[in-house]
């Protein structure tokens, strides 16, 4: 009997032992993982200059952009699915057409963006669709294709606000691939070296056609431009004076009053 | 341990962790194939396209889809040795699958619902697998190999 309680002990401790180590080698591994892909995706501390950076030279870049956390605190916990911020249900859309290089749409994330975000989007009224225009030049296009592959893991949203937190002087080539890593680096939870690959991929062609079409059939000719309505049903153009929360609410609270 | 109990309880955890495996072959499908994840949180595209998503280059997923099939083919044997082995994937796998929701509510910031179901699924596993392995051991003719055959 002694023996065999002995036994029962040593099975449960093998047991227990076998599990602890398949839980700790898996999140080791894990671990170990993801921050080592971090660091393949961080710029070298003493770079040499990447192929793109101007020949004017650009000091040695920290490991995160300006803004990293503010921004993580914006979107922290509002649901992201490409191009979209906020609750797949909410019953009303705004969409907003944007260009990277646009300095009013900038203007928009620093100043509207982050009240309406609170009290709409946050809140599960309005849902955000980001459409982007690339019209400015070479930048636009190389810094949209970058913010839908940040979109193809949820971070659409952070990465445009990240970028326009960096935004230089239009086609001066201030869209470099080491800003982009460093964007990138900058949003937790984002795979960088996916997301530079992805700039390219079907999905982001097919994301950039729609965004195109979108703002053709919408007749957009200008950014940002604004439309707001129902879910599903027809959005009216919203007119605004400011880039700030005040230009909007009028027509949001109409919607979901 | 009573036989009848123990199939039960067998079939119970082969049951459990066919679902399991459903879960993890689907969210294996949707990588492979790019087939968008039917998604009520938002966030399973996310959780699945983030670096969390592969341990040492092997996609999380897969590796659950193995660990559910290997706990099935514990719940075939009716050997003590099957239900140890079954009983430390589940609760390795449980502990794993927790730290997982750490990250995805802390770090990624956003939900899987497919990675919860399993969790769930594996937290249930985690019960029937070591009341099977408590039941078996309880036995001092269970102890060394075979499950008892008198009820």
């Amino acid at each position: 009997m002694k023996r065999f309680v002995h036994d029962r002990y040593l099975l449960f401790i093998g047991v227990g032992g076998a599990a602890l180590a398949i839980a700790v080698a898996l999140i080791l591994v894990s671990v170990l993982g993801s921050s080592s892909a971090e660091s393949t995706a961080s710029p070298p501390t003493t770079p040499a200059p990447a192929p793109d950076v101007p020949a004017s030279g650009v000091p040695a870049q920290p490991a995160k952009v300006p803004g990293a956390a503010a921004t993580a605190a914006l979107f922290k916990g509002i649901p992201q699915r490409l191009n979209q911020l906020g609750d797949p249900k909410s019953k009303v859309t705004m969409i907003e057409f944007a260009d990277l290089q646009c300095p009013y749409c900038r203007d928009f994330a620093a100043g509207g963006l982050p009240a309406v975000g609170k009290e709409y989007v946050r809140t599960g009224k309005v849902k955000l669709i980001f459409s982007g225009m690339e019209f400015i030049g070479p930048d636009s296009n190389k810094a949209l294709r970058a913010v839908y592959a940040a979109g193809l893991q949820g971070k659409l949203w952070n990465y445009l606000d990240l970028l326009y937190k960096s935004q230089g002087a239009e086609n001066s080539g201030w869209v470099t691939d080491g800003l982009l890593r460093q964007v990138g680096d900058s949003i937790p939870g984002l795979d960088t070296d996916k997301m530079m690959a992805d700039r390219s991929s079907p999905d982001v062609e097919a994301a950039l056609a729609a965004s195109s079409q979108q703002a053709t059939s919408a007749r957009v000719n200008q950014t940002p431009t604004f439309f707001a309505g129902p879910t599903g049903g027809r959005l009216q153009h919203i007119p605004i004076t400011s880039l700030g929360p005040e230009a909007f609410r009028p027509t949001l609270d109409s919607l979901t009053g | 341990m009573s036989r009848v109990r123990d199939r039960r309880l067998r079939a119970a955890i082969a049951f459990l962790a066919l679902a399991g495996a459903a879960v993890a072959a689907y969210l294996v499908y949707s990588r492979y194939t790019g087939v968008r994840l039917a998604c009520t949180t938002g966030g399973c595209e996310t959780v699945q396209h983030s670096k969390y998503a592969k341990a040492a280059g092997v996609p999380v997923a897969v590796l659950g889809l193995v660990a559910y099939l290997a706990v099935f083919a514990t719940a075939l044997s009716a050997r003590v040795e099957a239900a140890a082995a079954g009983a430390a994937i589940v609760l390795g796998g449980l502990a794993f699958g927790i730290y997982l929701i750490v990250v995805q509510v802390a770090v990624i910031e956003a939900i899987c619902q497919w990675c919860l179901a399993s969790d769930v699924i594996l937290a249930v596993l985690a019960v029937l697998t070591a009341e099977r392995l408590r039941r078996l051991a309880g036995s001092p003719q269970a102890a060394s190999g075979q499950a008892p055959m008198a009820t």
